[in-house]
């Protein structure tokens, strides 16, 4: 029995059972929670990013998954689309918000970005997203160096012009997929 | 009671005995007049309060740290107000004072006292205080920060020509940038006041022209491909050679002589991969300006650089020893 | 297993300051420079490690008597992958803000050499009470040094201290031509930074102090 591998190893056996029943029912028990963190986490942006919305509902249209902004009746107000796509240092990862008819933007929220700090990083300020703030959606929109002159330009950030671009291409990317997946 | 000292080394005997580290750092000074001369005729007064915080803080800096480790205190041979200097003309005319000041102690402190004072540091200490702040304070250091929209001073209305080039795809002329009439930090712009400072340093031998003959001819050579291969309009390598803070890299910055290899082929080596390093950053990163960044990466290789450049002794190379 | 060695109250004090974990062990490196950008993440991250050490201290001893020494290694590491598992699902759970910004950082408590080191050193041949105290002090100490790194980075990165859940501002926030924070401290560099001076001046302090108690036993 000593030399046995069971008898070496008898004891890893047995802290390998207990602890797995254990982490079990701490998954089990917490799980929940932690779902509704990560979906609240989305969900809880709705609000400041639809004007009048105060929950959603995933669903998914044209290969990507947007959310229906519902308002306290339960009807849909607007939309609210996880985009993301390259920025300058890596990717980014916004949320964008629309009005129903998908013809104007009513918000932009940064979720996450690693973009130069001091410069880049500045497309997280609430004075630069707040610009997007009721833009039209047709024509694109496009980044400017100077203060903007027609109603589809946004002032870009000061030097980091990469970044602003390609936010506003997200943007100008999600849109355009939402709109075709509702074609069809 | 000290031994006698008996020196024992091979020959040929040489001593420069009026090489002094005081007198290498007040050459250094001499030869930044130029320089001076043409940021105060670009900068006006922008150019006098950034060298004066610079200038200031470093030796401050420098009797704080050496008094810290109990040393002598040696702001006498002049090392930390060169350092000082070097950062304040590497520097953008507007920058807020605590980027000149934060720079020039952590350029003393971090950058030379920590590893043993003057003649210890293995990177430049002025580059390392201006890394250190250009990370610190992107906003205050960065291509953004060069221009200032309502200022008096023409010069500082417009991007400097490098990030000019590098976002608009604008050419300055030669003239301006031979003479200093652009936008840039404060002791870069003028080509020629460079020149006339460099040509002093090395005449006097205070500086090895193998560094900056490595640094122009590395920038010339890629330059010229870059013009043969991609050319933008009115850009040529004149314009790559005289634009930014190449000159003032090559001669001030590149020619410390702690930091930089010991035998003279080492020096062009060093000169070579600064000018490369440079034009690779220049060319292909996000920054439009690399001489900062090139110094110190090639500082980090010089001990590579010497051990293979090791120079032949007079008399023919030392024979291997065989193996036992 | 006799009961030789340090006792509870002198493993509980040497875990300290003697032998703090990160400036005179330096162990448990890794989340010293990742998580000390800010007093929250450090204070999270300090709470997670004394958890999981007085976890997996308390029940090596426990078992103690039952370790083959060539399994020892697979047993401790077993035990402190399950409690540092834990910590994460009750993170994710009770403070997802915090549990987002540390990310992997949590789960990579498992090969914090403090906690290995402490079993093996103490645990692995101590009884439970020296253990527990043993795992206390320890924490104590990685939770002091977190600290004072944190400290220097928050208030130079961002000019707070405990600005997320206090907000406590110790800069002022001025035009950027008076003052602005350091980036740098922000980013991993300030952490190496921070991290080496901090270590410079401990050494400095125990030099003087070793100095002064030279001078007392010659004086004597």
């Amino acid at each position: 029995m000593k030399n046995s591998y069971i008898g070496q190893a008898w004891l890893v056996i047995v802290l390998s059972l207990v602890f797995g029943a254990a982490l079990a029912g701490v998954q089990a028990a917490l799980k929940p929670r932690i779902e509704q963190n990560k979906l609240n986490d989305t969900l809880g942006q709705i609000p400041s990013l639809v004007p009048g919305a105060t929950t959603g509902q995933a669903e998914t249209i044209g290969g990507q998954t947007v959310y229906r902004a519902l308002n306290d009746q339960g009807e849909q107000v607007g939309w609210m689309i996880p985009a993301r796509g390259l920025g300058f240092a890596d990717v980014l990862d916004l949320l964008v918000g629309l009005n129903k008819d998908l013809s104007r933007v009513t918000g932009l929220s940064v979720l996450e970005q690693k973009e130069t700090p001091g410069l880049g990083d500045r497309i997280t300020e609430p004075r630069w997203r707040d610009q997007f703030k009721g833009k039209p959606t047709i024509p694109d929109l496009v980044v400017t160096k100077t203060a903007p002159k027609s109603d589809s330009e946004i002032q870009g950030v000061t030097g980091a012009t990469i970044s602003s671009v390609s936010v506003a291409g997200i943007v100008n990317g999600a849109v355009a997929r939402l709109r075709e997946g509702l074609r069809e | 009671m000290p031994s006698p000292a008996i020196h024992i080394a091979p020959a040929p005997h040489l001593f420069g005995g009026a090489l002094t580290t005081q007198r290498m750092m007040f050459d250094v000074l001499l030869a930044l007049v130029p320089v001076l001369v043409a940021a105060l005729w670009q900068f006006r007064l922008y150019a006098v309060i950034q060298l004066a915080i610079c200038m200031v803080s470093a030796v401050a800096a420098e009797a704080l740290f050496t008094a810290m480790r109990k040393k002598p205190i040696l702001v006498r041979d002049g090392s930390a107000l060169v350092t000082g200097a070097i950062l304040a003309f590497s520097l953008p005319a507007k920058a807020p004072w605590y980027a000149g000041a934060v720079g020039s102690f952590v350029a003393i402190g971090i950058g030379k006292v920590i590893f043993g004072g003057v003649g210890q540091n293995i990177f430049n200490p002025a580059m390392l205080g201006r890394a250190f702040a250009m990370i610190a304070f992107p906003a205050a250091l960065g291509a953004s920060a060069y221009v200032v929209p309502d200022s008096p001073i023409d010069g500082l209305t417009h991007a400097t020509p490098l990030t000019a080039l590098k976002m608009l795809g604008q050419s300055t002329g030669l003239l301006p940038l031979f003479l200093g009439a652009t936008n840039g930090s404060i002791g870069e712009t003028s080509a020629l006041a460079c020149l006339l400072g460099g040509a002093y340093l090395c005449l006097r031998r205070t500086a090895s022209w193998e560094i900056p003959a490595g640094v122009i001819a590395a920038t010339a050579v890629i330059g010229l491909l870059v013009q043969w291969f991609s050319p933008v309009a009115g850009w040529t390598v004149l314009h790559e050679l005289c634009g930014g803070a190449l000159l003032f890299g090559a001669f001030f910055i590149a020619t410390d002589p702690v930091s930089s290899p010991l035998a003279p082929r080492g020096k062009f080596v060093f000169g070579l991969g600064v000018g490369a390093l440079v034009m690779l950053i220049r060319k292909l990163s996000g920054y439009p300006e690399g001489v900062m960044f090139s110094v110190l990466i090639m500082n980090a290789l010089v001990p590579l650089i010497n051990r293979a450049t090791i120079p032949t002794p007079v008399g023919g190379p030392v024979p291997a020893k065989k193996a036992a | 297993m006799s009961q030789d060695g340090p006792t509870a109250v002198e493993r509980f004090l040497n875990g300290i300051i003697p032998e703090n974990p990160t400036y005179r062990q330096i162990l448990g490196i890794c989340p010293t420079l990742a998580v000390t950008n800010t007093m929250e993440s450090a204070m999270t991250m300090a709470g997670t490690v004394l958890f999981v050490l007085v976890c997996s201290n308390v029940l090596t001893s426990l078992i103690r008597g039952l370790l083959k020494p060539h399994l020892r290694i697979l047993v401790f590491t077993l035990t402190i992958a399950a409690f540092v598992t834990i910590a994460d699902r009750f993170l994710a759970a009770y403070m997802y803000d915090m549990s987002k910004v540390l990310g992997p950082y949590i789960p990579l408590v498992i090969v914090n050499c403090i906690i290995i080191a402490r079993c093996e050193i103490c645990a692995a041949k101590q009884g439970v009470w020296t253990a527990f105290m043993d795992a206390v002090g320890q924490s104590l100490g990685f939770m002091l040094g977190l600290m004072s790194i944190a400290t220097i980075r928050e208030i130079l990165g961002f000019g707070t201290w405990f600005g997320k859940w206090l907000g406590w501002r110790v800069i002022p926030v001025t035009a950027p031509e008076h003052w602005s924070t350091w980036v740098i401290m922000i980013l991993p560099p300030g952490a190496f930074i921070t991290l080496g001076l901090l270590m410079g001046v401990m050494n400095w302090i125990e030099a003087k102090h070793s100095a002064r108690a030279k001078k007392a036993t010659v004086a004597a």
